[in-house]
């Protein structure tokens, strides 16, 4: 359902041959989950024949258009597009470095575009209409609508003007591209503010691109119930068929807070009952203080659960339900560029040779780590740096720096 | 006051003790606030010796990476890949993880440790017998 754009960054430095082939993939893992039409690449690249439809249903694709995505994607690959050489990297900024590297790509669409327009339609057509929930159905989607709105000024200017660039710079439908690789990148910035957060009351953004389930309809048994049967006890009354009817609206709510308001009581306007007090730095003896008191409370723990509530809050234990990213909160602030863009902190190493050779490579794994931080990054970068400054004359001699 | 500072030159001096033989910290304050000497102890010092190991391997586990991403290398010059070697093999011994033993916790035998519950089978099977490991039951089909 969601683009898979595969980015072939060649960098052409004389002497030395295309070290990596970059890719990157701006689908969220859920989405992946969801293509039923998925491309392998591989696969792509094997079809040649204008004639040959692949086994995967592609009903729309014109095939005359994906030989030719095919040579154009392949032809970096035998390096011999040198059009798009870049020679000097002038010191620039993390994000205009970015700007450049992604206009200086060559892009490789892999999808189907007719197709996957047709499925959303069809699914916008067929929403499940439910008499009670239809307000609250028709109200979150238009919230959902303008929060989306709202959302398109939460996307940093330089990434706007990134996605452009890409989408200046694809042969075909350049403001369909855009507004795509847009979408792609809010979702992206609302996936992590929610996973951030962990609210999950906002989901009118997330779904508002989903397609809309069918709703199956567990009490349809019942219907036929309805009518008047006589039991075999003779004693002439029928299955429990009204409470369960009277209770069906209520019982399909999913959560206790959907419905409509009845404004029986005036709803609470909570005022700032703590005013923001004059916290200074809590001086040492506070410190002491504040240690006793807890001293003199806290008792030995009279039970398992206690103990667990202790040892978890001494840190021995780790806090449930379990967070992936337990000791790693300011990590999640530090935007995607920064980890994979580190071409930026290569300035102070010589430009040619094996020693950038070997950086380059040393970078290009640490861009496609995600269990690192960027801090950890740069120490890395920082440490080879020194070394090969202090075996400057080694290096020399061998004639490699 | 007085008790305070007591408590506080015992605390220092205890901390002093865990760094020089360190054994685990259970010191428990009571409600007086004097330090209680809860002594805690590895069994035995075959064990305090990989514990010992592996803090270091964990020190220095940064710095062999970077050495060996120079070392095992088809691109760099031979002559700066030799003098890693050397450099490399000037680092303390107890810092590579090679050295590092998965002992039982309990008992620290250094054979028949399962890695999972990190307890020999000793210990294990007496603790899965006396219903003391969650989830565990014995098997037969």
């Amino acid at each position: 359902m969601y683009r898979r754009i595969i980015l072939l960054a060649t960098r052409n430095r004389s002497g030395i041959s295309p070290i990596a082939e970059h890719s990157i993939n701006i689908t969220n893992q859920q989405e992946t989950k969801r293509t039923s039409v998925s491309t392998c690449p591989n696969r792509q690249r094997m079809h040649y024949n204008k004639g040959v439809c692949a086994p995967n249903n592609r009903p729309f694709s014109t095939s005359t258009a994906l030989s030719k995505e095919n040579e154009e994607s392949s032809a970096p690959k035998t390096g011999v597009t040198e059009a798009k050489v870049k020679e000097e990297e002038p010191r620039k900024s993390g994000k205009e470095n970015l700007l450049d590297l992604l206009s200086a790509m060559k892009v490789g669409v892999t999808t189907k575009k007719k197709f996957q327009a047709l499925k959303s339609q069809k699914s916008k057509e067929q929403p499940r209409v439910h008499p009670e929930s239809m307000e609250s159905a028709t109200s979150m989607f238009q919230k959902a609508t303008t929060e989306q709105q709202a959302q398109k000024e939460s996307l940093s200017p330089e990434l706007v003007a990134a996605a452009s660039a890409v989408a200046s710079s694809m042969p075909f439908k350049k403001s369909q591209t855009e507004s795509e690789l847009l979408q792609q990148l809010r979702k992206h910035e609302s996936d992590t503010e929610v996973h951030k957060k962990g609210e999950t009351n906002n989901i009118g953004n997330i779904i508002a691109d989903m397609k809309v389930g069918k709703h199956p309809n567990a009490r349809s048994p019942n219907r036929p119930a309805n009518q008047i049967r006589f039991d075999d006890d003779g004693r002439g009354y029928t299955h429990d068929r009204g409470v369960v009817n009277e209770f069906d609206a209520v019982r399909r709510r999913k959560s206790l807070f959907t419905g409509k308001r009845l404004n029986i009581f005036p709803s609470t306007t909570d005022t700032t009952e703590t005013e923001p007090k004059e916290v200074s730095v809590p001086s040492l003896w506070d410190i002491e203080l504040a240690g006793q008191i807890a001293a003199v409370i806290k008792h030995l723990p009279r039970n398992g659960f206690e103990e667990m509530i202790q040892w978890t809050k001494d840190g021995k234990l780790w806090q449930y339900p379990i967070n992936n990213e337990a000791g790693l909160e300011e990590e999640s602030d530090v935007p995607f560029h920064e980890h994979v863009f580190l071409d930026s902190h290569l300035e102070d190493f010589p430009k040619q040779g094996p020693v950038r050779h070997f950086m380059e490579l040393v970078i290009n794994g640490l861009s496609k780590n995600p269990y690192l931080t960027v801090k950890q990054k740069m120490e890395h970068i920082e440490w080879f740096r020194e070394y090969f400054q202090q075996k400057e004359e080694v290096l020399k001699e061998s004639e490699a720096y | 006051m007085a008790a305070l500072m007591l408590s506080r030159v015992v605390k220092s001096g205890f901390e002093f003790l865990q760094t020089s033989f360190r054994t685990t910290s259970l010191a428990q304050r009571c409600t007086t606030g004097n330090v209680e000497q809860v002594r805690g102890y590895y069994v035995n010092w075959r064990m305090l010796r990989d514990v010992k190991r592996r803090q270091m391997a964990f020190e220095y586990a940064n710095d062999r990476l970077r050495m060996n991403a120079i070392r095992k290398n088809t691109i760099l010059p031979k002559e700066l890949q030799e003098i890693a070697d050397k450099e490399i093999a000037a680092f303390p011994r107890d810092s590579c993880p090679v050295r590092i033993r998965n002992r039982c916790v309990m008992t620290s035998r250094p054979r028949g440790v399962k890695r999972r519950w990190r307890l020999s089978r000793i210990v294990f099977r007496h603790l899965a017998d006396h219903n003391q490991m969650s989830g565990i039951q014995r098997a037969m089909w």
